[in-house]
């Protein structure tokens, strides 16, 4: 069988370079600092202005109302519908759903799992919008963390031309090795138990396959809009 | 493919007298190359990254059996499937097979340069199966009908007319030369390609083997949608691109994306273990990892088991004087550049001339310094071309030179006298201080370049005619 004659051949292989290469190996420290760049004064002010030298866009709002009453303005400005969203719950916005009941926007069937999978595919992608929550954002690049799962789709960040993220301040970490320390210690040994995929997010989709000149959204959301709120750094 | 039905020589040939290539090729680098250096001199402290780069690399592979072995229970017990695979063969005949047990019809690919080198595509499309390539770059050379030349960039070498004219022929759009145009036209025509197919193919940037995960980075949104839409998704891996903990691509993720496009990290990168669980919504009810083996595990235990450090990043690309003159089809294989001289004639070792390509560097070291995981590439090529002169590879021409080089320098008047010789040649063809061809054998030279005339004098007369008229200063 394959496998055995490929771990084979590897352990034959590995008689004579071993040595070497766990030289190599020790040749630094396999742990470095869980972040890249010199500090910043202010994680908030980092990631605004990371994500936005990305052309993502980022609304930093005070409390809850803030950000739904900034959400209502994107849905307005892009004329709405019909969104891909995380299940409410997971999104954990207060006053969200309200807001969209009262704009009559409704929130598309995100389960594709079974029979007539093509079917629901195409009945989501006329979606314009896509709103989800986050598991971290990481100041020194700009990025989300997202962690998929139940109720928290992936396609609620990817299908639709625009995709609106909630972020809190609390959830900002320094760097990407921070992000992925973070989620080790939260979840064990079961980061991938109950979900299939993490995803970082870093801008909007793009491409420069053509003379290496910049498109945006070629096939993921073609914008970004982050909604920070800051309500952890006005109660510290 | 239609690049290897020509030598290695012509190909080159072709390259250099190619004015548009060599626009595309000039701008593509310079770009990468100034983005690069700006993304990895903001680094606090870039020794120490690449440092720590290099070290987890090698300390994956020193473990490689452990860990693939551990990789592959973890996405088993996640409920994946795991194909072990020693050549391309076995691969293409896994997904092939899979493909037809489960009434696949149509497949979309994300970016995988193992898929290219097991040719998978030709496989599928004979099994009477629909591929279509969604990296935009991949998307156009499949119209095309080419190969990718440069690994993060697989276009680079078409102008957007080019392009703008395969668009035109293959969707029926109108012509354009607007860039964003085009790339919507192309969003449009592919969405409707992933929301209609079966199964998913994508390539692996890393294998986590503690969490049973695979790690694909992108920009564009394509690896996504064909790793969450369809119901199957298919990735390939190559045996070595393995690290042990998830918290190594702390590491890995910024040397990658810097070194390849100068990004912090690239806009996607999607980390998968398994197929959809239990509540999921989306996502693909079933998960097959391909492990290719294809030369790779002896590869580890021979004198280039450092190549395998690679990350594929494509920077030694970029930084190589003879890659930016030549571009990536000259190569002939799947791996171009640099690093492509090393591994093609290891992994594609029944390719004819694979064993010239250690020849196309000017061994400069420019690869060596810019590679996130230090390989010595320059190292490598020098042992290869001795490699390929004790096979009894070398040109006869080339033979036959250096027989000549070593009696001539053995033997002063020979010298002398040759070096004459030559200068009164030189005399009699050059014009204006140049010669532009000169007689074979030694035409090759000048097919792609001029020659300077030599100067009148050797170095030796000169040095005794200074002398003389010192001492005669002197008197």
């Amino acid at each position: 069988m394959s496998r055995d004659q490929i771990l084979s051949n590897l352990r034959t292989s590995l008689a004579s370079s071993r040595s070497w290469l766990a030289g190599e190996a020790q040749g630094a420290s396999h742990d470095i600092p869980p972040y890249v760049l010199p500090p910043a004064d202010n994680l908030a002010d980092q990631f605004t202005a990371e994500l936005r030298s990305l052309s993502g866009q980022v609304y930093r709002v005070g409390d809850d109302a803030g950000a739904v009453g900034q959400i209502g303005a994107i849905l307005a400005e892009k004329g709405a519908s019909q969104v891909i969203a995380w299940d409410m719950r997971e999104i954990g916005l207060a006053g969200l759903p309200q807001l969209l009941a009262a704009r009559g926007v409704a929130l598309a069937a995100t389960d594709i799992q079974g029979g007539g999978r093509h079917d629901r595919l195409q009945e989501l992608e006329p979606a314009s919008i896509c709103i989800s929550g986050v598991e971290a954002g990481i100041a020194e690049s700009g990025s989300l963390l997202l962690r998929h799962g139940p109720g928290r789709p992936r396609l609620a960040s990817l299908l639709a031309p625009y995709h609106i993220a909630v972020l809190r301040s609390s959830q900002l970490v320094r760097g990407l090795g921070d992000a992925l320390a973070q989620a080790r210690s939260r979840y064990g040994d079961d980061i991938f138990t109950a979900t299939s995929n993490l995803t970082l997010i870093t801008g909007p989709s793009r491409t420069a396959d053509i003379e290496m000149t910049l498109s945006l959204g070629i096939h993921g959301p073609q914008e970004i809009h982050v909604v920070l709120i800051e309500q952890a750094a006005a109660a510290r | 493919m239609t690049t290897q039905s020509i030598s290695f020589y012509e190909r080159v040939d072709g390259a250099l007298h190619d004015a548009s290539l060599k626009t595309a090729l000039s701008r593509a680098t310079e770009r990468f190359i100034g983005n690069r250096a700006g993304a990895i001199g903001a680094l606090s402290d870039e020794a120490a990254l690449r440092d720590t780069a290099r070290a987890i690399r090698a300390g994956a592979l020193s473990r490689l059996d452990e860990l693939l072995a551990q990789l592959a229970t973890n996405v088993e017990s996640r409920g994946g499937t795991v194909c072990w695979a020693s050549d391309g063969e076995e691969a293409r005949t896994y997904i092939a097979e899979l493909a037809k047990a489960r009434g696949v019809r149509s497949i979309v690919k994300s970016k995988s340069m193992a898929s290219e080198e097991i040719h998978l595509n030709h496989a599928l499309e004979e099994a009477g199966l629909e591929v279509v390539e969604t990296d935009l770059g991949e998307y156009i050379i499949q119209l095309a009908g080419e190969t990718p030349s440069h690994i993060i960039a697989p276009s680079i070498h078409k102008t957007r007319e080019q392009v703008s004219e395969l668009f035109h022929q293959h969707l029926g759009v109108p012509l354009t030369d607007d860039i964003q145009t085009m790339t919507q036209t192309a969003r449009t025509a592919l969405r409707q390609r992933f929301l209609k197919a079966d199964m998913g193919i994508s390539g692996v940037n890393f294998g986590v083997a503690d969490e049973g995960a695979v790690v694909i980075v992108e920009n564009e949104g394509n690896a996504r949608l064909s790793t969450t839409v369809p119901r199957i998704h298919v990735a390939i891996m190559g045996i070595e691109r393995i690290v042990a903990r998830m918290e190594d691509l702390g590491v890995m993720l910024q040397v990658l994306a810097r070194s390849a496009t100068g990004q912090k990290l690239s806009v996607y990168t999607s980390m998968i273990s398994g197929p959809a669980r239990s509540g999921e919504e989306d996502g693909p009810e079933e998960f097959h990892l391909v492990l290719l083996d294809n030369g790779r595990s002896k590869i580890l235990g021979g004198e280039y088991a450092e190549a395998l450090l690679c990350i594929r990043c494509g920077a030694c690309l970029n930084a190589c004087p003879v890659y930016q003159a030549i571009g990536g089809h000259a190569y002939g294989g799947v791996y171009s550049g640099p690093i492509g001289a090393v591994l093609t004639p290891l992994l594609q070792p029944d390719l004819p001339e694979a064993y010239m390509l250690p020849q196309a560097s000017s061994l400069c070291g420019a690869c060596q310094e810019v590679c996130p995981v230090r390989i010595a590439i320059p190292d490598m090529l020098l042992r290869l071309r001795a490699d390929a002169v004790k096979a009894g590879k070398a040109h006869p021409v080339e033979k036959a030179a250096m027989r000549g080089y070593v009696m001539t320098m053995n033997n002063p008047a020979v010298y002398r006298a040759g070096g004459r010789a030559a200068r009164l040649g030189s005399r009699l063809i050059g014009r204006k201080g140049r010669i532009r061809r000169l007689p074979p054998p030694l035409s090759g030279w000048t097919h792609g370049r001029d020659f300077p005339t030599l100067s009148g004098t050797s170095f030796g007369e000169w040095w005794e005619e200074r002398e003389k008229k010192r001492k005669e200063a002197a008197q």
